[in-house]
């Protein structure tokens, strides 16, 4: 049976300003753990039965709040959900108590083939029906509401119905998920099919967004490239101002995932949005 | 078949494939065509399994030089990934090797790519507790003709023809690559961990013999009887002691039961 709908967006905590954590930073960031208030951690780097990994993961477990963010939950696969996948994902939940559990509005392969990417959804109501239901049965396997993320996109299809933040609400509001809205994915996906990002912030509802990502990009020929291997840009920073304005008090991380550079630019990028956020957050109160 | 189903296969099927075909379901725009669009899915599906394989396969990689990139892409190709964790896509590259030309005429592609993949499947392996030479002192003297090992569950033995890990360890260390040369008959490479780092060596003969018959389930008397052998008594006892000593220091051994 599904989880019952209810609009309890504070049922999970706020966790301050944190980083995603990166084999190319533990010794740093296990030696210098100031001014990084949590961790989220790439699901499956840790679905594995032990070794160097868990024994990493653990270390930071008891110094820092945890969340769990997957790239392989393809939940808008017309694929069955893969269940030795959600079996995993339910034992590493138990191991490390996740203050949440998070994944991506997409889907990843179908067929039984991978391509290990994040595929958008056509944006119908067919789709809609598929990925509430999937969502339902993934938050009744573990137990907890999961968070879903908004994906950066290049192609868009034919027949889409729905504005992409219109879908993702729709989503959360049926499936009584939560939102990690990635502030850059919203900025890519804007110029890449011409949308106003700020149109997309004001679709979302404020209840339903618990975390954002901040991330940066590669500016293609003619399209952006989302490859979270840059620095936040200015426009991202803009739009992140505007989000804390409309959503208030939400759990911020910075979002490398290649092109790390030393840890302390990473901090610096993390005080930033927190310079950024909290004159904002101390006028709205 | 719905048609979210039609729609998530023909873009499968357009990013899979290296053809100009554009289904009609992508939209394309002002800003740039649908092309252009689809060619990035196509690209990052490449990208994406090439960087994991290279992540993995390092000795492969030092001993490929600049045919790595081929020999990635034609696995890529002949390949489509099954597996929802990209971190196991690998997991068919070394019989890749085997049967595909040219390199099923050359083992030690073949080789190297089976030893990187089990030093990589034995480094998030499930963590075991080795016993210690004490434990194993605390077994009362009449029971020792009985005593059946257990080895590390995450313990891989390789059939090498040729001497990669030779060439692998030089290429970690830094050092010259020593020349590739095949072994006739073939040797034996065994990968292990060790707490959380991850082991390997090339067994002698007699070795193999003996940890072959140990992971069968043979007694410690049995062991004794495949060195005898090769040894008189005394001399066989020996080299058990000292086939022992370096187990456990190494490792290997999990624990122990009666026949």
């Amino acid at each position: 049976m599904a989880m019952q709908s209810a609009e309890r967006s504070d049922a999970l905590p706020y966790l301050g300003y944190g980083l995603g954590l990166r084999v190319e930073h533990y010794e740093a960031l296990r030696a210098q753990p100031s001014g990084v208030d949590w961790l989220e951690i790439v699901s499956e780097n840790y679905m594995v039965q032990g070794g160097l990994p868990l024994t990493w993961l653990d270390r930071f477990r008891e110094r820092f709040p945890l969340v769990m963010h997957g790239v392989s939950m393809s939940i808008g696969s017309t694929d069955p959900l893969d269940d030795d996948y959600l079996a995993r994902l339910v034992t590493l939940a138990r191991r490390i108590e996740p203050a949440w559990v998070s994944d991506h509005l997409c889907w990843t392969g179908v067929q039984g083939v991978n391509l290990h990417d994040l595929m958008p959804l056509p944006y119908t109501e067919e789709a809609l029906d598929h990925v509430v239901a999937r969502v339902q049965q993934v938050q009744d396997r573990l137990k907890r509401r999961i968070l879903l993320e908004n994906v950066s996109s290049y192609v868009s299809y034919a027949d889409s119905q729905l504005t992409e933040w219109e879908f993702l609400a729709e989503v959360a509001g049926r499936a009584d998920c939560m939102i990690l809205l990635d502030i850059n994915n919203v900025h890519v996906s804007a110029k890449n099919h011409g949308f106003s990002a700020l149109d997309y912030l004001h679709g979302i509802p404020v209840s339903r967004v618990q975390q954002f990502h901040l991330a940066g990009y590669e500016q293609g020929e003619r399209l952006i490239i989302d490859t979270h291997d840059a620095p936040v840009s200015n426009a991202v920073w803009d739009l992140y101002t505007e989000a804390v304005r409309r959503f208030g008090r939400v759990s911020t991380m910075i979002e490398r995932d290649d092109h790390f550079p030393p840890l302390a630019e990473l901090k610096a990028e993390l005080e930033h949005a927190r310079m950024l956020a909290e004159p904002l957050l101390r006028d709205a109160a | 078949m719905t048609s979210l189903q039609a729609t998530q296969q023909q873009m499968l099927q357009a990013v899979l494939a290296e053809s100009a075909q554009i289904p009609p379901i992508i939209r394309g725009s002002d800003l740039t065509d649908a092309r252009s669009r689809l060619e990035i899915y196509r690209h990052g599906y490449r990208v994406r399994l090439r960087d994991a394989l290279q992540a993995e396969f390092s000795g492969l990689r030092s001993m490929a030089g600049a045919r790595f990139e081929v020999m990635l892409d034609k696995y890529i190709s002949a390949h489509p990934s099954e597996h929802y964790n990209i971190r196991w896509y690998g997991a068919g590259l070394a019989a890749f090797l085997d049967y595909a030309r040219p390199w099923r005429d050359q083992p030690q592609f073949g080789d190297m790519a089976r030893l990187d993949w089990a030093i990589s499947v034995a480094f998030d392996a499930a963590d075991e507790t080795s016993a210690s030479a004490a434990d194993l002192a605390s077994v009362p003297p009449d029971a020792w003709p009985r005593l059946q090992l257990s080895l590390l569950r995450n313990l891989h033995v390789l059939d090498c023809r040729c001497n990669v890990d030779a060439f692998r360890r030089a290429a970690d260390h830094g050092h010259p690559r020593p020349r590739l040369r095949r072994l006739a008959p073939a040797r034996q490479i065994l990968v292990w961990r060790k707490e959380t780092t991850v082991h390997y060596r090339r067994l002698d003969d007699t070795e193999w013999q003996v940890l072959s018959a140990a992971l069968r389930g043979e007694t410690l008397a049995g062991l004794c009887e495949c060195l005898a052998a090769r040894h008189d008594g005394a001399a066989a006892m020996a080299h058990m002691v000292t086939l022992l000593q370096g187990w456990l220091s190494a490792g290997l051994i999990h624990g122990w039961t009666f026949a």
